[in-house]
């Protein structure tokens, strides 16, 4: 019986640990469908877990804090859809730069807010909410169906993602923009709206990714909180092969190696902790030697698309 | 007469920076007519058009579409005016299926939904109707260049075009495939829609269109119906002052010196069993061998993506590949490209702009390139600049390099003066083997009839030339033999005074070589 306690007690780690990979990644590739490669995720994360932490401290509700860390991160993602969209600069150059302007602006409004303090303010954590009936299965129920409801939402979110980019017009149109610009453009497709809809509704996505870290683990925010989890929603997109549900089965496979260096981490032992903090990183370059070899990026990610541009190709 | 036209353009302007593009260019359409739209390289035709299909802004001027004034600003504008483009590039998705690329950007009536049965029905009767054969379920990327040309204007049928607009659509098409979308167009015709032809190609223009407007330069010289149109008044019209018409090469009709045998003259480039792969590793060239002699201009004829590339860079050791390269009797096969260079191999590849030169830096580095490790441009390790800027200058006079000076930057240039830089670059270098990939394509009118010269030049001084050319009136006016490349592997060979547009044709869409030889 001890036994079956603690798969299960690990079971729902790994899944509370799957809600900010699968978030981030679904937003990153959700913005690269429509040829906008965003790399301010961890700058995105950052926001949100502060914004996220300070709103739901000040309102009241962990839902508010939601709300204002899906707000944030889509300002972000505007700026990034402005400038590589509508002034079609460098993606790379601005996602970097909004990175940094991420990892400031969420130190600085702590700051503004909360001040320097020994004490750290805490907000509630998220809630378990049990599904009536099938959360009273055994093994099963405890698993997957007594839950935050953010576990439920990123589900929710990568089926939803699934239905809209493969199984409507709008993510047939939006799958266009990102393979050929040039050819939706010709076909009436407003490109344009198309990144900033797809850019700004992934960076949203991305700042609740960061508001859940708080929400959850720590209670209060601080600098390191999410720790590399946007460098590694990347890896993890091109590793599902930019497709949703091979990025929540992915997203399942990173929180495994986080939870399981953790566990490694608390046991003790002969492996050096620095070590075991690099592990989720190393495995994801093992990862990417061979998933590179079989994903297909969108056609046109990380490019800028100017209409009247004489293309010499 | 206005209320008479589809389509009416007047008093069109555009610039892009400095450059005027089109400088107050006119053009009518009537309803139920081929309208074919001549001019060369730069004139203007697909500037015109992208205005029109609203991808571009006209900086002056205005349009009527049915008599009434059009602003189109954007593509979907111009679809709700009824006026659909094939563009010379296909602007397709290959990922995705023909169906779901004819419906892409259309307004599905189960929007959100996707559910693709209805438009499936409706494409396969388009298809029927217009005799455009295609799979609809195929996945694009899979298809040839022509299938995947029908179902460009299937996209623009399905969307119920009254003005079809077509650019450059016989590129990548064999002659009895050029035959088939004519005979489409004449049923679309006579289904009371307006066809807008574009080409550079005077013999398609004068078989197909109802009425023919020529661009030069920007403006519109002119426009007649095809009974009062000769091939020499277009000409005329199309290339001005700029090339004597009369003296022409290009437009020289029967036999001339090209076409004198050169039997007898030692073998210069012997290529045995070569054999290439893709980048993706698949073959891309399988079991290549082929001789040409001194003075000998050798053709290798075939639609689009059937290993030409492979061929030229599988020669050039630029890819790896099996097989030896002979020169002169010497073995080759162990040299890198640097040193075939060297042993006065010369290359100018199909795309000029990113194989072929490098964009940013300027025209004297261009012109070396490949030769700068060599005296006089090198001595010891550096460069010698006095030497190289005196030899550009000399070949920017030579070759007629429209460009500010040595120090210009070789992507400033236009397609005719960069293939000048390309053949100044490779002829003076003292090649013993000339080795062309599309020579000519996108060209002005004088500036294919100066390669020509050129080739003609390299011809007589003994050289060896291999042509590789998707245009097979140009094989037939240049080689003295062509070779047809089908899947990677030699479909057959043809013979000058065997030349046959359509036993070239059958060999170049894979059918076996007997007829091309009875035709013979």
């Amino acid at each position: 019986m001890d036994g079956w306690e603690s798969f299960i007690g690990l079971a729902r780690l790994i899944l509370l640990a799957m809600v900010p990979y699968t978030l981030a990644s679904q937003g990153t590739m959700l913005a690269g469908r429509a040829g906008v490669f965003n790399v301010a995720q961890e700058g995105i994360m950052l926001l949100g877990a502060s914004v996220g932490f300070l709103a739901a401290l000040r309102g009241g509700s962990l839902w508010v804090g939601m709300l204002a860390a899906a707000i944030a991160g889509g300002l972000l993602g505007l700026a990034l859809a402005y400038f590589t969209s509508t002034l079609k600069m460098d993606q790379f150059v601005i996602g970097l730069a909004l990175f940094f302007v991420g990892l400031g602006a969420s130190s600085l409004a702590f700051k503004l807010l909360v001040g320097v303090t020994l004490v750290l303010p805490q907000i509630p954590t998220l809630p378990d909410l049990k599904v009536p009936l099938l959360g009273d299965l055994p093994v099963i129920g405890p698993i997957l169906f007594n839950q935050n409801a953010l576990v439920y939402l990123s589900a929710l979110v990568s089926l939803g993602l699934y239905y809209y980019l493969y199984r409507t017009s709008w993510g047939l149109e939006l799958r266009a923009v990102g393979e050929n610009p040039k050819s939706a453009d010709s076909l009436g497709i407003n490109v344009t709206a198309q990144q900033y809809a797809a850019t700004i509704m992934g960076s949203m996505l991305i700042g609740i990714a960061g508001a859940y870290l708080p929400m959850v683990y720590t209670g209060t925010f601080t600098q390191g909180i999410v720790q590399g989890r946007g460098w590694l929603s990347i890896a993890l997109t091109f590793f599902g092969g930019w497709r949703p549900g091979l990025i929540f089965a992915g997203a399942l496979f990173f929180a495994l190696v986080e939870v399981g260096s953790l566990r490694v981490q608390i046991m003790g032992g002969v492996v050096p902790h620095q070590v075991l903090r690099m592990l989720p990183y190393l495995t994801t370059i093992l990862v990417m030697i061979f998933a590179f070899r079989w994903v297909r990026v969108p056609a046109f990610l990380g490019q800028t698309y100017d209409r009247e541009k004489r293309s010499l190709s | 007469m206005a209320e008479r036209d589809r389509l009416v353009m007047r008093g069109i302007r555009k610039s892009f920076g400095p450059v005027a593009a089109l400088d107050g260019v006119e053009l009518r359409v009537r309803p139920g007519e081929i309208h074919g739209l001549l001019g060369g390289n730069g004139a203007g035709k697909t500037t015109l058009m992208n205005i029109l299909f609203g991808l571009y802004r006209a900086d002056a001027g205005e349009i009527l579409v049915g008599g009434r004034p059009a602003h189109v600003r954007s593509p979907r504008e111009a679809m709700a005016l009824g006026i659909g483009m094939v563009h010379q590039q296909f602007l397709q998705v290959p990922t995705f299926t023909v169906v779901e690329n004819i419906v892409l950007g259309t307004r599905l009536r189960n929007r959100p939904g996707l559910d693709l049965a209805g438009p499936l029905r409706k494409i396969e009767a388009l298809a029927e109707r217009f005799g455009l054969p295609f799979d609809p379920r195929a996945r694009l990327g899979d298809l040839p260049m022509g299938v995947r040309q029908r179902v460009e204007i299937a996209k623009a049928l399905y969307r119920g075009v009254e003005l079809l607009i077509l650019d450059e659509p016989t590129t990548m098409l064999t002659p009895q495939q050029v035959d088939a979308l004519f005979a489409s167009l004449k049923v679309m015709v006579q289904a009371g829609l307006s066809v807008i032809f574009i080409t550079h190609k005077l013999r398609e223009v004068l078989a197909v269109s109802d009425r023919i407007t020529v661009l030069r330069s920007g403006r519109s010289v002119a426009t007649a119906p095809r009974a009062e149109a000769t091939e020499h008044s277009l000409v005329r019209a199309m290339v001005g002052e700029a090339v004597d018409v009369d003296r022409s090469l290009l437009f020289a009709r029967g036999e001339h010196e090209a076409a004198l045998a050169q039997s007898g003259q030692p073998v210069r480039l012997a290529l045995e069993d070569l054999s290439a792969a893709d980048p993706e590793g698949r073959p891309a060239l399988e079991g290549w061998s082929m001789t040409v002699r001194q003075g000998e201009i050798v053709g290798i004829a075939g639609v689009a993506g059937n290993g030409q590339h492979a061929l030229a860079e599988a020669v050039m050791a630029i890819r790896p590949r099996q097989g030896r390269v002979r020169l002169d009797g010497a073995d080759l096969s162990a040299l890198a490209t640097q040193q075939l260079l060297a042993r006065g191999l010369a290359y100018v590849p199909e795309n000029r702009w990113e194989d072929g030169c490098l964009a940013r830096a300027s025209l004297a580095h261009n012109l070396i390139l490949g030769a700068h490790r060599r005296p006089p441009f090198s001595a010891g390790r550096f460069l010698q600049w006095h030497v190289i800027h005196t030899l550009a200058r000399a070949l920017i006079a030579e070759f007629n390099i429209q460009a500010r000076g040595p120090e210009a930057q070789a992507g400033d240039l236009s397609g005719g003066n960069l293939q000048r830089v390309m053949l100044a670059r490779a002829l003076s270098q003292e090649a013993k083997v000339l080795i062309l990939h599309n020579p000519t394509q996108g060209l002005d009118i004088a500036s294919i009839e100066f390669v020509y010269q050129q080739l003609l030049r390299h011809k007589r001084t003994g050289g060896a030339t291999l042509l590789i050319s998707e245009n097979i009136d140009e094989l037939f006016l240049l080689c003295n033999r062509i070779a047809v490349i089908y899947r990677g592997r030699m479909a057959g060979t043809l013979k000058r005074g065997q030349f046959d547009a359509y036993a070239a044709g059958r060999l170049m869409s894979g059918m076996p070589g007997q007829d091309a030889e009875a035709a013979a």
